[in-house]
């Protein structure tokens, strides 16, 4: 196959963007033959709902969404079912907690059983079916099914990095393929790679490729976004980002109908650094309630704390208008009036309690609760659903609304205002398990349960730490300030009770008999 | 006529460039095996055994090529720069297994040194020189050691000993090709 540079890139999305300012409808060429729905989902990584103004965060970090939400459903308490991309992303893809579905490791895989139970296989060849994520760890979770996937782009398509040999020699094995090769034979940080002469000639191979741009970005004062994860590297602007996206959707609506596009971008994820523009941004004082650290966070001085917070928001507000350019063109060349759009994270981030970041021991607000809004064809009006949700809830929602029957493994449900009924005492489960075996009962974890107003957080496991509850009410206390388990004791007992006859149901499967 | 003679008296037999390649192998595979166990936990985590045993049928198909590229540019060394030493034909195991070993450990210190994104501009801007000290340093040991008989014989002896692992490692980085290749058929 070809290499697609960057300059090519450039090129044609020169031309697809001057053909945005042409009239509605350019982009009607495809047989439209069925009545099913496209459907296009854009996840940013670590987008915590907690920091959008939408959301009623005080900083107006996303004017746009919130423009957007104008004629959308805004799900207002819609929970992530893991607090970093593997556990959260597995949950949102195969509608699955994760204690079932078990992708519950750092760049873990989803059980064999459950690697069919995704969008891409079940919405099936009647749809084409698209992938772009720039998160590796997510990428193999769509790896895992590839195989129904008609056209998936590689973790570096339009970063500023060369593509990787995975995608170019061993696109059939791409998960597995993925572990070997770029997370260790030619591991570019981290872990040493695996491979002495090769390893060592293909860093300088891919370094040399991006470091003068890298470097040279005055736009980037604090240097340009990067993609860092396990052996992984690949710097990328936004700008070239939410353009490749445009192109994408352009292409697929002029030659696909019905479609299913899929979209895992990586900002706001950390490290944060918005254009020189953004830096502008929320010089406000902004002092968030002030939280005691948590006795297993590594307790970082809250004047960090506050300044990772407004990078981030900065990060946020980078993308928002990103994202508000990119819904202005696609309704513009007419895509919204016959597709569900819908805007959504994998998990939020966290900067309190002494921990900046996600994907440790911590279970609070920030960290799980994500955007969800769905914007349905045609849609003009707002809608805003107020009841708990859960991001496991997004794929029987898609196989609802494209006539697609649900698979009785699917622990989610139907969205409310998208043919599912309000349940405010389902109880919602996010699950942070990475020190267990896949092949095991979960005995050390973090756990949260959602039920009505009360959260429930559970320790289990942990040297000193072991057996420890924490329940809020989030109705009055929506900051989790006050831990009511002492208070609220018949309470936290109904909810344990609860908690473990779940927490059991669910081992059982990996119980050695 | 005369020369060809000559140089055929100096170049190496089949046993010696088998005894350099074992060395190779050895080192090549040792650094891979090295480096998987600092992954082996996690993969336990979350892999099945024969998803593990795939890893490793990638690791090893790779570690074959790397050797065969390795043995290659010792033999485009031993056919152009040394075929004009006197000795050669006698030193060409110790010499080889020289080069092999400063440009491997070399190569393997860049990985062990550079190894945070962090470095990425030392990693970068040091690499002409680094290379060229490494090349250096490698054709003045690999011209001078082998002719000190304690050096020679005991590379040699190394040679000998790692020839066991050739038995081992070649066998299944060939049901790793297979492996690899039955993987990504579409």
């Amino acid at each position: 196959m070809a290499k697609f540079t960057r300059r090519d890139f450039l090129k044609i999305a020169g031309g697809y963007l001057a053909g945005a300012a042409l009239p509605n409808k350019l982009f009607s060429t495809a047989d439209n033959n069925t009545n099913s729905p496209n459907i296009i989902i854009i996840l940013c990584d670590a987008l915590s709902a907690r920091h959008l103004s939408l959301y009623g965060y005080p900083r107006s970090t996303t004017p746009h969404i919130d423009s957007f939400a104008g004629y959308s459903t805004v799900y207002h308490q819609h929970i992530s079912g893991g607090n970093f991309t593997t556990t959260g992303t597995a949950s949102f893809l195969t509608g699955m907690f994760g204690w079932k579905h078990r992708a519950i490791n750092q760049g873990g895989l989803v059980l064999p059983e459950f690697a069919s139970t995704n969008p891409y296989s079940l919405l099936g060849a009647d749809y084409f079916r698209f992938a772009f994520s720039q998160n590796p760890w997510s990428e193999r979770l769509v790896g895992q099914s590839y195989q129904d996937v008609d056209n998936f782009l590689p973790v570096t398509a339009y970063s500023l990095r060369e593509g990787n040999l995975v995608t170019g020699v061993f696109k059939n094995d791409r998960t597995l393929a993925s572990i070997a090769v770029d997370d260790f034979l030619f591991s570019l940080q981290g872990d040493m790679a695996g491979s002495s002469i090769l390893g060592s000639y293909y860093k300088e191979k891919i370094f040399s490729s991006f470091l003068k741009e890298r470097n040279d970005s005055p736009r980037y004062p604090n240097g340009i976004p990067e993609i860092l994860l396990g052996g992984y590297v690949a710097p990328y602007l936004n700008e070239d980002v939410y353009n490749g996206v445009y192109l994408e959707l352009s292409q697929l609506e002029e030659r696909h109908s019905p479609y299913f596009a899929f979209f895992h971008l990586f900002s706001p994820h950390f490290p944060y650094s918005p254009r020189s523009e953004y830096f502008r941004l929320f010089r406000d004082g902004y002092a968030p309630p002030q939280k005691n650290a948590h006795p297993l966070s590594p307790k970082l001085n809250e004047v960090f704390l506050r300044s990772q917070r407004t990078a981030y928001d900065r990060q946020i507000a980078q993308v928002d208008e990103e994202f508000g350019r990119l819904i202005n063109k696609l309704d513009r060349t007419g895509v919204l009036a016959n597709s569900y759009v819908i805007i959504t994270s994998d998990h939020g981030e966290l900067f309190e309690r002494g921990f900046v970041g996600h994907g440790f021991q911590f279970m609070y607000e920030p960290v799980l609760h994500i955007p969800l809004l769905v914007h349905a064809p045609g849609q003009v009006t707002r809608n805003d659903v107020y009841s708990p949700t859960s991001n496991v809830d997004v794929l029987p929602t898609l196989l609802h609304i494209t006539n697609r029957e649900i698979p009785s493994d699917v622990d989610g449900v139907v969205l409310p205002a998208l043919g599912g009924v309000e349940d405010p005492d389902r109880p919602i489960f996010s699950v942070y398990a990475v020190d267990n075996s896949v092949y095991g009962p979960l005995k050390k974890a973090v756990i949260a349960m959602r039920k009505g107003s009360y959260k429930l957080i559970a320790y289990l496991g942990y040297e000193n730490f072991d057996q420890v509850f924490e329940l809020y009410n989030l109705t009055v206390d929506p900051e989790e300030m006050f831990d009511l388990s002492n208070k609220e004791t018949e309470i936290l007992s109904k909810l344990k009770q609860e908690f473990y006859s779940h927490l059991e149901k669910a081992n059982q499967p990996f119980i050695k008999k | 006529m005369k020369l060809h003679k000559l140089f055929a008296g100096r170049l190496p037999d089949r046993q010696s460039i088998f005894g350099v390649y074992a060395v190779i192998v050895f080192l090549v595979y040792s650094w891979t095996l090295f480096t998987s166990f600092y992954k082996l936990p996690s993969w336990m985590f979350y892999l099945s055994v024969g998803q593990i045993l795939s890893v490793y049928a990638y690791a090893f198909s790779i570690d074959l090529l790397e050797s065969i590229l390795v043995l290659a540019g010792v033999l485009f060394l031993e056919f152009t720069l040394f075929l004009a030493l006197r000795n050669n034909k006698e030193e060409f195991q110790s010499r080889s297994i020289l080069v092999v070993l400063i440009v491997l450990i070399s190569s393997v210190l860049r990985l062990i040194l550079f190894r945070r994104y962090g470095d990425i501009e030392a990693f970068l801007s040091g690499e002409l020189v680094w290379w060229l000290v490494t090349l250096s340093l490698g054709l003045i040991i690999a011209i001078f050691a082998p002719r000190n008989k304690w050096i020679r014989k005991n590379l040699d002896s190394l040679a000998e000993r790692v020839t066991v692992f050739l038995y081992i490692y070649l066998p299944l980085s060939f049901i790793s090709l297979i492996i690899v290749f039955v993987r990504n058929i579409n």
